[in-house]
C-alpha cells in the first residue's frame, strides 16, 4: 500500500470519526469531545492482534456488515474501562460487569459511531453505505480481533485507526477499522478524484 | 520452562518440554499435533478454511489446506511418526452471532475445513473444545501432550 493511499484513507478516516463524535456528542449532551485528530495505521495481517496492547485484554468489540453501492465491514474496538466510561455517560449508571443494560447501550453507541461515519462518506461519494445491526462481543483482544478480520476476510494489511475522546475528565480510547471490498475501495477514491488507488 | 506464543497464521513446535501457547481464538482454530513416544508437538494458528490465489505470499499456517500438511511436516522433520500423531482443537468460535454473514459461521468452516484435512490424512482427534460465542486461550504441554482451554468467566477445560 502506498503512502497516497493511506493518506486518503487517513483524510476517510478524519472525516468519518469526526461526524461520529458530532453524534455521539449529541447524544450525551454535548459532552464528547474529540481530543486529537485520528491516527490511522497499517498494520500488516500479524501484528494487528497485537495492536491493542494485550491479546489476553478484555474488549468489546462493534462489528458491522456494509453494504449497498459499496459492500464491506466496519468494527469498533474499545477497551474495557472505556466500555465502562461510555456506559456510565450513556446511561448515568455504575456498572461493576458489562450486563444487558450495558451491551444495549454499547449496541446503540456502536450503531450511532458507525451510521454517522459511513453517512459522511455517502454524502462525500454519493454511493451509499449502508450499515447492518452492529453485532456486539465481549472477549478477548485477539479472539475479538481475529473474528473481525477474519469475518471480513482481509487478506494482508489492515488499516485501523486510532481514536480519543474526552467526555467530563474521562478519556476514552477507540479504535475503528473501516474495510471496504478492495474494488469498491477504488470506486471510493474516484468519486474523490483520486485515480489508480 | 519456555513457552511460545503461536500469533495468527503461524506454526510453532517444541520436542520433549515446552509450552506451546495461543491467545485469544476466537473464529481460528487452534489445532496440536502431537506423537507421545517422539514427544514431538507442534501447534498451529488456523485463520480461515482456503488459501486464495490473491494471497500468495501468506505463511502456510493462515489457512487450513496449506497449515495441516505443514504441520504435519514439521512434526515429522522433529522426528514425528506420522501414523503415531495425534491431533486436538480448540476455537472455531462465532463471536457476532447475530449478524449471520453466512448460513455456517468462520469458525465453523475452519473446523470443518481442519476436520476434513485431519482425516483425509488419517490422523485422530483425541480431543476438541470448539464452536460457541466466546474467544478462547489454548496451551499445549509438550512433555505429556496434555491441552488446557480457558475462556473468560468459564472453567479451564482439559481437552
Amino acid at each position: 500500500m502506498n503512502e497516497v493511499r493511506l493518506d486518503f484513507l487517513k483524510e476517510l478516516a478524519n472525516i468519518g470519526t469526526g461526524h461520529a463524535t458530532t453524534a455521539l456528542s449529541q447524544m450525551l449532551g454535548g459532552r464528547l469531545f474529540q481530543l486529537v485528530v485520528p491516527d490511522a495505521q497499517m498494520l500488516p495481517f500479524r501484528e494487528a492482534a497485537d495492536y491493542m496492547g494485550g491479546l489476553e485484554h478484555t474488549v468489546v468489540g462493534i462489528f458491522v456488515v456494509i453494504s449497498g453501492d459499496v459492500a464491506g465491514h466496519m468494527a469498533c474496538v474499545y477497551p474495557l474501562n472505556s466500555a465502562y466510561a461510555l456506559i456510565r455517560l450513556l446511561t448515568g449508571e455504575e456498572t461493576p460487569e458489562i450486563d444487558e443494560l450495558g451491551r444495549s447501550a454499547l449496541q446503540e453507541l456502536g450503531n450511532i459511531m458507525v451510521t454517522s461515519f459511513l453517512n459522511a462518506l455517502s454524502k462525500m461519494t454519493d454511493l451509499l453505505l449502508a450499515p447492518s445491526v452492529p453485532g456486539l462481543a465481549v472477549d478477548m483482544a485477539g479472539a475479538v480481533w481475529e473474528s473481525i478480520l477474519a469475518g471480513a476476510e482481509v487478506a494482508g494489511e489492515v488499516t485501523v485507526i486510532r481514536t480519543r475522546f474526552s467526555a467530563e475528565g474521562e478519556a476514552i480510547e477507540g479504535h475503528i477499522i473501516f474495510l471496504p471490498n478492495e474494488e469498491d475501495f477504488g470506486k471510493i477514491a474516484r468519486r474523490c478524484g483520486l485515480e489508480g488507488l | 520452562m519456555s513457552e511460545i506464543f503461536v500469533n495468527m497464521g503461524e506454526i510453532s513446535s517444541a520436542k520433549d518440554h515446552g509450552i506451546l501457547t495461543t491467545v485469544g481464538l476466537g473464529s481460528c482454530v487452534g489445532v496440536t499435533l502431537y506423537d507421545d513416544r517422539a514427544k514431538v508437538g507442534v501447534m498451529g494458528h488456523i485463520f480461515l478454511p482456503r488459501s486464495r490465489p490473491n494471497d500468495q505470499g501468506a505463511p502456510p499456517g493462515k489457512y487450513a489446506d496449506t497449515g495441516i500438511p505443514a504441520m504435519i511436516a514439521e512434526a515429522i522433520r522433529l522426528g514425528a511418526s506420522k501414523i503415531r500423531l495425534q491431533a486436538k482443537l480448540a476455537g472455531g468460535a462465532n463471536l457476532f452471532p447475530n449478524l449471520n454473514m453466512k448460513s455456517l459461521s468462520i469458525g465453523q468452516q475452519n473446523v470443518e475445513a481442519v476436520k476434513e484435512l485431519l482425516s483425509k490424512h488419517g490422523i485422530p482427534i483425541v480431543g476438541q473444545d470448539v464452536a460457541g460465542n466466546h474467544g478462547r486461550k489454548m496451551r499445549f504441554f509438550v512433555e505429556n501432550g496434555l491441552v488446557s482451554v480457558t475462556a473468560i468467566g468459564r472453567e479451564p477445560v482439559e481437552i
